[in-house]
């Protein structure tokens, strides 16, 4: 029962780094920039969650009124700056971290390097759980795993369905061939850059939630996020939630069943297995020869 | 070809330069007269990860230099700090105090923040023959430097004193905790009172042993978990009387959340290094939780110690307050900063000099006097840790209150509610 | 400058270093200096061993604290709990470092998938590994860490300060020397051919597996020798010490920063970032200290992508003019300190050198994303676009009748015994659940062009594809010369006398043209030097009419020069039998005369070709045979007139073209 309770809630947590996940998988996929500065914009988000609830005791989910159009604007203004002075791949990695750097230090100026933590009184998603026998499904997972399905699906609809999400695939395979359609990239670069921010506004409420925030904080993603991101496969949607899911059910299994001690040592053992076995991401479909 | 060879030499050049070039400035040290002001050099972790109780220290320690260069400073001189920030990475540490010794020539040196640092920085001092008075590192057996001086105290044996000490204030509880769930940090001094070190493997899991407490979960966890709902669940389904949380920072925080979102509260919960405020800040999910101190600004302990000590605790919370600290409370950690300066200070008073050599000599020879944990005697045989002033404090309606032992307590311990 | 110069200059510096050092008390130099350049040498060893793989083979690893972690737990754990002397246990850093590195190699490299972003996260995983298992494993470490003894030294070095400055100098002299040396070397080239196009440099001989191993242990080895001596200076090893996010960042901001490409690159970028991190600490700023480094390292990406040692080696003087003045000068103004007079030099001269590149273009800069060409391709850039093909009315007469010096005859080739020299037999091949050739046998002997055609997916590239040995076929044999090649490594397979050209031409980005073919003299079945390499290139750059762009890179050459170089490649490797895929897509009417006309003279130097082509009237005049094949089963074999005539062929092809 103990093992069954944590994967769900693994699970549900899964759905935290899935929304840390599809922003910088978007990106990477569709533009070629790996914006590492994509951490800085969700521990923005969450400290400016925090701000607000704690300051004029807003619900913190409603602070994404404010968070969301803020890191919209400063998503696309990223990309523009990428797109302009041409950084990609390895030097946007480079640029973005140096960006990244910057930002946890301003955050730092501004809410000190000390832990802050939305009390108790103004969080009503905090501690609350849902009760489905002796399992409890807690609401701040479950605000995570929510806004993830919607967030991540809806991209992936838009994706899949509209001509800007056929654009922005061409544009993904071969920039020419899409240039010569009439897409205009840079106006479609700096949308799918706002939509990343967007997703970070919301990762980073939703890691408020639950969650003590510190500046340090965005280095310690590093690893899940990285992980989730390239076994769903590199700029699938689908396949950054799947991922997200899998790697917090089996790690929060791990720990029950061994000790969390061993939950790092196994899950990237397994994470190098599944590269081994599936070099192109778990989630990806098998390309037709 | 030329062009080659000629880029490569500048690429040398830069890196060459820094042996190559001669000094022009012989500042600071040597020749000076008693006019000139006592440099005292340290790092702390102002940003990365350590920066938060990194923060703390820096307030403290200026507050105290303040304080001091107000009452004439040290043997008539005024006393400035230098503190480079070693943004929380330990590889940093001995080039950073190397660099204080050898560069700014500094006269003496201060510990910085976290056990590896210190471990890190000790090892610097011992190689010039600095006096490192040190806030936090409580791994008695590791501190071989005989002029390493810690301000923290838990004995030579913290990994037997704190369980017994803990274990000794909950069995005057009316229903003394019989099942225990352990969770411990996989770094620095956590695990050591866990499990010991090296051969000796006394820590929380042997003591509870001895004592008949049935230890029911026992997990370590690396310092990076992020998900804490596992081991939330675990706990849950053990039903223990009392959780012991080993652990460092905001964890015990986290632990307890992951524990509230699954619908328990752990009857009674102790955390051995917490960052006090967030976890005030559970509200009640937190009243009646342990820790360990060496002193809280509770009134009754205040009045005991006298002197100064509601001026200084006062004039942090001021400070502390301006520099937009969460929790701008005088309390174990600013304390054990104060006991380091008051160390430092004693010795060169005791020396009536500067030289490093002196004042640990006169360190190890006459203590040292220190305001929140009275005279200090150094013993040599146990790598100079003096007999500990450790108590218990406990979260009561909503304030840390010192409850054990006895003699030194504010208030007595609190039975859980439920 | 040959490598062994370079090696000689590197060891004077390291004396020259090692002699200021030793004497520092004397000369007066500060003894922090020598503590700033243990630090600086340090990352000088990590930021080279990085770069020998991930810069030199483009195999980008986020695991560079596994090999310091290696090395450094190898001295905690021998010396501080064991008490083993220090000079075995730093070797036995390096040993495992090297060993962690060829395991990480044996699985990342064994799977050709495994590139790119893969291989970063297969990287990144290793330290997390390995950090937990220290963790754990309570023998190694507890997670309370080990202290260590100062080590016991002759007093001649003088104090620990000089002894650890002079290890550090040892191992990064071995590091940066190592690096130059593989630069300058056959590893070396091939490498930065896998950096550019793996899949070209293995299909022209270049054993790609073989050198990635090569590289990955080197930097192993040097990663683990340099964590073993940060563990020596720092006295007391914990898993915060080794395996952090800092490692890796600062190694590929170092090396990236300054520059991949070149085994100076990773020096200077170590350098300056160290300097300037170490300043930017003693001025106590704070947080502002790294607001500072995170806006110097954008400015100097965004205005340097290549490196910055890429545009401080164009101008060598000024960069040298800028440096040496502005640090004597702040150092006589008495007003700085050493740390601060350098750091101002160093910027300054890079400030310069940069400044003067945006507003004055060197004739030599470096390719930039602006699309530079090397400096002596620059003159040819103005004519590239016209020539040949435009400089004649279309449709005019074949090339050679043109008033041109006569192209030199392909040089023979040693004449292989005559008869069958391709045998395809039984061959078949499945991708998942799709049949991709089924059942093809298939005989050529020495001296034919086979026309290779079908309709879209109907296996002709998949042939190609198992010819070259890029891929295994399920079932049945191949044979080059009566030699099996059936699983082959690609590049044992072009020694047999196997080339090919891409559909789409994968030239070696980074190389000249010339460089481009004399890669594959180097690799190819004879092998050679790379001066001798370049001298015959010239020669197979005149069969196919290039030698004019020989300096240019291959950026700047339209889609039919790129073929055309294709074929020089090709040829470059001395091959009994040439595989030219749909080497005429896309290209105009006189363009593909002039590709025939080359084909012609390939094909009369005694090379057999196997072309795969949609244009049957070319293969009417061309092919002494074709070869047909429909959704991967070979439909008729024979005499073009013949099988162009045949009605299945047309059904199967002819008919569904022209519908």
């Amino acid at each position: 029962m103990t093992a069954v309770q944590a994967a769900l809630s693994g699970a549900l947590i899964g759905g935290l780094y899935a929304l840390m996940a599809a922003g910088l998988s978007v990106t990477w996929g569709a533009l070629r920039v790996i914006n590492l500065a994509h951490f800085g914009l969700i521990l923005v988000g969450a400290y400016l969650t925090y701000q607000l609830t704690t300051a004029w005791g807003i619900d913190p989910v409603l602070t994404l009124l404010v968070s969301a159009p803020v890191l919209f604007v400063a998503g696309a203004a990223l990309q523009w700056a990428y797109d302009r002075l041409n950084i990609v791949e390895f030097n946007s990695l480079l640029v973005s971290f140096g960006l990244l750097m910057i930002t946890i230090e301003l955050t730092t100026q501004v809410w000190t390097a000390d832990f802050r933590h939305i009390d108790a009184g103004e969080n009503p998603y905090g501690t609350s759980a849902v009760h489905l026998g002796s399992i409890a499904l807690p609401i701040s997972r479950l605000v995570a795993l929510g806004f993830a399905v919607l967030l991540i699906g809806g991209g992936h609809l838009v994706l899949e369905r509209t001509f800007a999400g056929r654009g922005l695939r061409a544009f993904a395979q071969d920039r020419t061939v899409a240039a010569s359609f009439g897409i205009d990239h840079r106006r479609l670069g700096m949308v799918v850059g706002g939509l990343a921010g967007v997703s970070a506004a919301v990762a980073g409420m939703v890691f408020a939630l639950g969650n003590t925030i510190a500046p340090a904080h965005a280095y310690e993603w590093f690893g899940t996020v990285f992980a989730v991101v390239i076994l769903g496969g590199i700029g699938n949607l689908l396949g950054s939630l799947f991922a997200g899911l899998g790697v917090g059910a089996f790690s929060a299994v791990v720990a029950v069943l061994w000790d969390p001690s061993y939950e790092p040592f196994v899950l990237f053992l397994a994470i190098i297995l599944a590269l081994v076995l599936r070099p192109k991401g778990l989630f990806t479909r098998r390309a037709a020869a | 070809m030329r062009r080659r060879v000629l880029a490569a030499f500048a690429a040398i050049v830069m890196v060459a330069s820094g042996a190559a070039c001669s000094s022009k400035q012989e500042s600071g040290g040597g020749g000076a007269t008693d006019q000139s002001p006592i440099v005292v050099g340290s790092t702390l972790s102002l940003t990365g990860a350590f920066a938060a109780t990194g923060l703390i220290h820096k307030i403290a320690g200026e507050q105290f230099v303040e304080r001091l260069n107000a009452a004439g400073g040290l043997l008539g001189r005024k006393v400035e700090w230098t503190i480079l920030d070693d943004q929380s990475d330990t590889a940093k540490v001995g080039p950073l105090y190397e660099q204080l010794i050898t560069q700014n020539k500094v006269d003496l040196i201060m510990g910085p923040y976290a056990t590896p640092n210190i471990l890190a920085a000790m090892a610097v001092a011992e190689r010039h023959g600095y006096v490192l008075p040190q806030h936090t590192a409580v791994l008695a057996p590791q501190l071989t430097y005989p002029c390493q001086f810690p301000a923290w105290s838990i004995g030579p044996t913290p990994n037997q004193f704190i369980p017994n000490l803990l274990f000794d204030a909950v069995a005057t509880l009316p229903t003394p905790p019989k099942k225990v769930a352990v969770l411990t940090s996989q770094s620095g001094s956590a695990a050591f009172v866990t499990d010991g070190l090296g051969d000796d493997k006394t820590g929380v899991l042997t003591v509870a042993k001895e004592r008949g407490l049935d230890v029911v979960v026992d997990r370590h966890y690396p310092p990076t978990t992020s998900d804490w709902a596992g081991m939330a669940a675990e706990v849950r389904d053990a039903k223990p009387d009392l959780v012991i949380s080993n652990s460092l920072g905001v964890d015990t925080v986290n632990a307890l959340n992951a524990m509230k979102q699954l619908g328990y509260t752990p009857p009674l919960v102790f955390s051995l290094f917490p960052a006090p405020g967030p976890l005030l800040g559970l509200g009640p999910a937190s009243e009646g939780a342990l820790s360990v101190s060496i002193f809280e600004p509770n009134k009754a302990l205040v009045d005991k110690v006298g002197g100064d000590a509601q001026a200084i605790v006062d004039e942090f919370k001021t400070k502390a307050t301006a520099a937009s600290v969460a929790f701008p409370v005088f309390e174990t950690q600013a304390a054990a900063s104060w006991n380091a300066w008051e160390i430092l200070a004693s010795g060169v008073k005791a020396a009536n000099s500067v030289d490093n050599k002196a004042v640990c000599d006169a360190l190890h020879s006459k203590g040292a006097d220190t305001t929140f944990s009275g005279h200090l005697a150094f013993d040599q045989k146990v790598n100079n840790f003096w007999p500990t002033t450790l108590g218990i404090k406990q979260i009561q309606n909503g304030e840390w209150v010192m409850v054990w032992p006895q003699d030194r307590a504010a208030a007595p311990i609190k039975a859980p509610t439920s | 400058m040959s490598v062994r110069k370079g090696l000689s200059i590197l060891a004077g510096v390291a004396l020259v270093l090692a002699v200021l050092a030793h004497f520092n008390t004397s000369l007066g130099i500060a003894p922090y200096l020598l503590v700033l350049a243990t630090s600086v040498l340090f990352w000088v060893i990590q930021a080279t061993s990085w770069n020998i793989l991930s810069g030199y083979a483009g195999y980008f690893s986020f695991g560079q604290a596994a090999y310091v972690g290696v090395g450094a737990y190898s001295v905690a754990v021998l010396t501080g709990r064991h008490d083993v002397g220090y000079p075995v246990s730093i070797l036995v850093g390096g040993l495992l470092g090297a060993l962690l590195a060829a395991v990480t190699g044996a699985v990342a490299f064994r799977l050709g998938a495994l590139r790119g972003e893969i291989f970063a996260l297969l990287t990144l995983a290793v330290p997390f590994i390995l950090a937990a298992f220290v963790r754990i494993n309570r023998d190694i470490d507890g997670g309370l860490g080990t202290t260590l003894p100062l080590p016991d030294f002759p007093g001649w070095v003088g104090d620990f300060q000089h002894l650890i400055f002079l290890l550090m100098l040892l191992v990064a002299t071995l590091a940066v020397g190592t690096a130059l040396w593989v630069q300058g070397s056959r590893l070396g080239r091939g490498l930065n051919a896998i950096h550019d196009n793996e899949d070209a440099a293995e299909a022209l001989g270049v054993p790609t597996f073989r050198y990635k191993m090569l590289a990955i242990v080197l930097s192993g080895a040097l990663g683990g020798l340099g964590g073993a001596l940060l563990a020596v200076r720092n006295g007391a090893v914990q898993p915060e010490l080794v395996f952090t996010l800092t490692v890796p960042l600062f190694v590929i901001v170092m090396s990236v920063l300054g520059g991949r490409r070149h085994w100076a690159g990773p020096v200077v970028g170590a350098a300056f970032v160290t300097v300037l991190q170490d300043e930017l600490a003693a001025q106590e700023l704070d947080q502002w200290g790294n607001i500072i480094l995170g806006a110097v390292l954008v400015l100097f990406v965004v205005a340097a992508p290549d490196g910055l040692f890429g545009r401080l080696r164009v101008r060598p003087w000024l960069t040298v003019g800028v440096f040496v003045p502005v640090l004597v000068g702040l150092l006589l103004s008495g007003q700085y300190t050493e740390l601060d007079a350098i750091l101002y030099a160093m910027v300054a001269a890079i400030v310069a050198a940069l400044v003067v590149d945006r507003l004055r273009p060197a004739p030599g800069a470096v390719s930039s994303p602006a699309g530079h060409l090397e400096p002596s391709a620059a003159p040819t850039e103005g004519a590239r676009p016209t020539e040949p093909p435009a400089t004649r009315p279309a449709g005019a007469a074949p090339l050679a009748d043109l008033p041109q010096p006569a192209p030199p005859p392909v040089p023979p080739v040693a004449q292989s015994p005559p008869g069958e020299l391709v045998s395809v037999a039984g061959v078949t091949r499945d991708f998942g659940g799709v049949r991709a050739l089924d059942d093809v046998s298939l005989s050529v002997s020495s001296g034919e062009i086979v026309g290779l055609v079908g309709p879209n997916g109907s296996g002709k590239t998949t042939l190609v594809n198992l010819l070259s040995g890029a891929m295994p076929p399920t079932r049945g044999t191949i044979a080059i010369g009566g030699r099996t090649t059936t699983g082959l490594a690609p590049h044992r397979v072009a020694h047999t006398g196997v080339a090919r050209t891409y559909q789409i031409p994968k030239p070696f980005a980074s190389m000249t043209v010339r460089d481009n073919v004399a890669m594959a003299v180097m690799f190819g079945r004879t092998g050679a030097s790379l001066a001798s390499a370049r001298e015959a290139a010239v020669r197979h750059l005149a069969t196919v009419r290039l030698e004019h762009l020989a300096d240019a890179l291959p950026d700047a050459l339209n889609l039919h020069q790129r073929q055309l170089l294709e074929m020089a490649r090709a040829i470059a490797a001395e091959p009994v039998v040439l595989l030219l895929d749909e080497a005429l897509a896309g290209l105009n009417p006189a363009e593909i005369d002039d590709a025939v006309a080359v084909i012609r003279r390939i094909h009369a130097a005694g090379i057999s070709i196997i072309i795969v082509e949609h244009l049957l009237r070319v293969l009417n005049q061309l092919a002494t045979r074709i070869v047909v094949l429909d959704r991967g089963v070979l439909i008729a074999d024979g005499e073009p007139a013949t099988v162009l005539r045949d009605p299945a062929v047309v059904r199967a092809y002819l008919g569904r073209q022209r519908a």
